[in-house]
């Protein structure tokens, strides 16, 4: 039984019958990844330093995102009509093209890479070299993610994709690097398209026209993936894919309900892990994710109860969008100056304003669009961040850490804005952080500390001084 | 060129003149840069229409960085530098701002306009990524909406009669600039780049009708005028933006004995190659001829149409050498500049050189080595 990767293994949640049935599967992906028992020390110190192990739920997260990714390294061996999608995406269309065949793998690779060769194995940096090395160059603030993505095809860890589905109504730079790789190895590139063009302060209302375009481009994505791949959309496709979300989003609002404990029971570098996880797997790492996150809901529930949390009680309370994807030092680090974090994007996604959609539409994409636009996701920069004013009075904050990413548009374009206009509706502080939320060569934790502690400084002297 | 006196002195004139034809009661209606507002919906209101096309110099981004951050294309930042500033008149005399949306530059735009500088009114329609019918219709519904605000904030109806009009003076000026353009294919031309640049640049600030007669005027000097010395390699320039203010590289590449025979750019350079049809729908012309008609920009994706036009162009305007002339973090010419220059020294035999730019003066120096070593290469 003493494989080298037993212990790592052990602590992703792996049952010792899983490792048995999984042995050579389990082989030939690390073989193909690069892992071997050298690296099994450093994977073994990094997870137990950067992840609370002592949550069967965590431990079950972290075997779900190395699931995924044994799936998606050996998708081709294992016959599997493979297609991916750019992060962040609408991930309805993915849903119903995993929920049609069996033969059909969809994910998002680049995300799979950063939870599994960057949280667990430490092993995200040649991968990205990789990237930079083959078309999307250091230096002028390209997607790491998508560095990530094009290194790990170059570097042949993860297979040529059958089909893109390219993510066309968010970033441009994700379509443009799925034209890279149809350049490279000839991928055809489904582009779903979508156009961000409310005015400022428009949200929560659209016009129908951008629902019927949107729509109509994911309808006409689809109707390409069954060319490409040769398959038929299941008649019952939408509402299987419906089924298989609905789990999630109901664990989010039970999570949502414990976070607004004090002190907050669980730290944000578990949330991303389970958040992510959400959107960038339709197959087993999903489903095994899901399993993990009722486990995990039960453990913070017992927590809840008996008082304990990451941070102290009374620890001031801040929103960040998200946690890093390959770093967890980063997002570490918040909690480490004594801040909790009981909101993160997603949670306020769930927990924030219902606007419900607007029409009553019938086909699936535009059922898909009219959620999408109606939830401020993919609808503008201030839909997102009216979400985030939304949350402050739910979870009690005291601040905002209103990160941006430095390498990517849609995130980067409202660096000031979402500061100014948070203090301006809130009346909280915010602290506007860039960082990279891919990799974390050039935005490291140290980089990051001397600003986050200074402003944990300033929201706990505010704490002290409002008790009087 | 008496032309481009001409021109100088129109411009030097033109705030005062906008601001007598507001006092009027005209409007003016402030857009930004790419090619897809239709100029002919604002002239068919009797309303003014003025790009916003000044950038290069490195101050408007400093003056940008207290509402964006650096990691945009810095012509979008000089965008906002000079909105908010207010040190560009022509960003400030404007009635109403339109933005058609590209990509997420613009957007950075949009979103600045609206939330910082709400004192002027902008009015917004996207522009999608792909070329379909689907695409096509949405961005109609887009010109659509804008004829409608159009009409509203001038108290003026486009009918079918002013717009047939308005597209008749615009195809007028689009045809001049096609003409010129292509007087530079052969062997012997006698139109510098600075100059074609120099129309083009004009022609988003100058009242239209005295545009065109400027063009005209020019396309008859030209025809009477000695050709430019041709011992220099023939250059094809393309990028994203080439603003007005923005000379460096077309002063380097002649300094160093280029010729630019060729400027394709998304911003800053008009398109010129097609014409909107007369007959029919007029607004479902404008939509095919601005939307699908045009060469798509390097944000469409695939982005192979424009791909392809490149080297059909560096074919008929008989280059010997492509530069490629990008923004910084503009992501979509950058990804393109990878795995473009395969393509073309596959179908062409041409070598690309790619430069990149923030406005910096610094970028000068070695701007200039760069250039001197790619006009010697194709020499040797």
């Amino acid at each position: 039984m003493a494989n080298y990767y037993y212990e790592i293994l052990k602590l992703c949640g792996f049952e010792d019958e899983e490792i048995e049935e999984e042995r050579s599967r389990i082989e030939k992906s690390f073989e193909r990844l690069g892992i071997g028992p050298e690296d099994m020390e450093m994977a073994e110190n990094w997870v137990r330093q950067n992840h609370d192990v002592t949550l069967k739920g965590v431990r079950k997260l972290l075997g779900a995102w190395l699931k995924e990714l044994v799936d998606l390294v050996l998708a081709r061996d294992d016959g599997k009509k493979i297609v991916y999608f750019g992060f962040p995406a609408i991930l309805g269309p993915g849903l119903m093209l995993s929920a049609s065949s069996e033969d059909v793998f969809v994910c998002a690779p680049d995300m799979v890479l950063d939870h599994t060769m960057g949280q667990i194995f430490n092993k995200l940096t040649p991968i990205l070299e990789a990237g930079e090395a083959n078309g999307l160059p250091p230096g002028h603030a390209l997607c790491s993610l998508w560095q990530a993505k094009v290194g790990g095809l170059a570097m042949e860890m993860i297979p040529v994709p059958d089909l893109a589905l390219a993510s066309s109504y968010f970033c441009d730079m994700g379509s443009k690097a799925d034209d890279l790789v149809t350049a490279k190895y000839g991928v055809p590139a489904a582009y779903i398209d979508g156009v961000m063009d409310s005015k400022w302060g428009e949200y929560p209302d659209y016009l129908p026209e951008r629902v019927h375009y949107l729509g109509a481009q994911i309808n006409q994505a689809l109707e390409k993936a069954e060319k490409v791949l040769d398959i038929k959309l299941a008649p019952d496709a939408w509402e299987r894919s419906q089924k298989d979300s609905r789990g999630f989003v109901n664990n989010l609002l039970r999570l949502l309900d414990l976070m607004r404990a004090d002190p907050v029971p669980v730290s944000i570098v578990e949330l991303e892990l389970l958040e992510a996880l959400s959107g960038s797997s339709t197959g087993r790492g999903i489903r095994e994710g899901i399993k993990a996150m009722e486990i995990l809901l039960r453990e913070l529930e017992d927590r809840v109860k008996a008082g304990i949390g990451v941070t102290a009680k009374g620890a001031p309370r801040v929103m960040t969008a998200a946690g890093h994807c390959s770093d967890p030092r980063v997002t570490r680090l918040v909690e480490d100056v004594g801040l909790a974090v009981p909101l993160t994007m997603v949670l306020s996604w769930v927990g924030g304003p219902k606007f419900k959609p607007k029409g009553n539409y019938t086909t699936p994409g535009e059922k898909m669009a009219d959620y999408e636009l109606a939830t401020g996701n993919f609808h503008g920069t201030d839909g997102i961040i009216k979400l985030f004013a939304s949350g402050a009075k739910v979870m009690k904050l005291d601040g905002f850490i209103a990160h941006y990413l430095h390498n990517c548009r849609p995130a980067a374009l409202g660096s000031q804005t979402q500061k100014k206009y948070l203090e301006e509706k809130t009346g909280l502080p915010v602290l506007a952080l860039e960082i990279d939320g891919f990799d974390s060569r050039s935005y490291s934790a140290a980089s990051l500390r001397t600003k986050v502690e200074t402003f944990a400084e300033m929201l706990k002297a505010k704490k002290r001084s409002a008790k009087g | 060129m008496k032309a481009l006196e001409k021109l100088n002195s129109h411009l030097k004139t033109r705030l005062t003149d906008l601001s007598k034809a507001k006092e009027q009661g005209r409007k003016i209606i402030g857009y930004t840069a790419g090619g897809y507002l239709p100029e002919e919906l604002v002239l068919a209101c009797d309303a003014i229409p003025i790009c916003f096309i000044q950038s290069g110099d490195n101050n408007a981004l400093k003056d940008a960085g207290a509402y964006i951050c650096r990691w945009l294309d810095p012509f979008w930042r000089s965008q906002i530098g000079y909105l908010t500033s207010g040190k560009d008149p022509y960003y400030t005399i404007a009635d109403l701002i339109v933005i058609p949306i590209t990509d997420n530059h613009i957007r950075a735009f949009s979103n600045t306009a609206g939330y910082y500088t709400p004192e002027i009114e902008s009015f917004v329609f996207g522009v999608p990524h792909v070329k379909d019918e689907l695409a096509l219709g949405y961005y109609l519904q887009g010109i659509n909406r804008l004829k409608k605000k159009l009409e509203d904030f001038t108290g003026v109806e486009i009918s079918e009669s002013r717009l047939k009009q308005s597209i008749q003076l615009c195809n007028r000026e689009r045809e001049l600039f096609r003409q010129i353009s292509l007087m530079r294919q052969p062997e012997d031309f006698a139109v510098a780049s600075k100059d074609f640049v120099a129309l083009n640049h004009g022609s988003f600030l100058a009242d239209k009708e005295v545009m065109v007669e400027i063009l005209e005027s020019f396309v008859k000097e030209v025809k009477d005028s000695t050709p430019l010395p041709k011992d220099g390699p023939r250059i094809l320039l393309t990028g994203s933006t080439l603003a007005r203010g923005d000379s460096k590289v077309i002063d380097i590449i002649e300094d160093t004995g280029g010729v630019v025979v060729m400027e394709e750019f998304a911003e800053g350079i008009r398109p010129y190659w097609g014409k909107v049809k007369l007959e029919g729908d007029l607004m479902a012309n404008l939509a095919e001829s601005y939307f699908m008609g045009r060469v798509c920009s390097g944000w469409f994706r695939p982005g192979t149409e424009r791909l392809d036009f490149l080297i059909k162009l560096a074919r008929e305007y008989k280059a010997a050498g492509m530069i490629w002339y990008q923004l910084m973090y503009r992501e979509s010419y950058k990804v393109e500049s990878y795995f473009f220059p395969d393509i073309l020294r596959k179908e062409t035999g041409l070598n690309m050189l790619t430069l990149e730019s923030e406005y910096d003066t610094a970028e000068t120096g070695p701007m200039k080595t760069r250039i001197e070593t790619f006009i010697k290469t194709i020499r040797s």
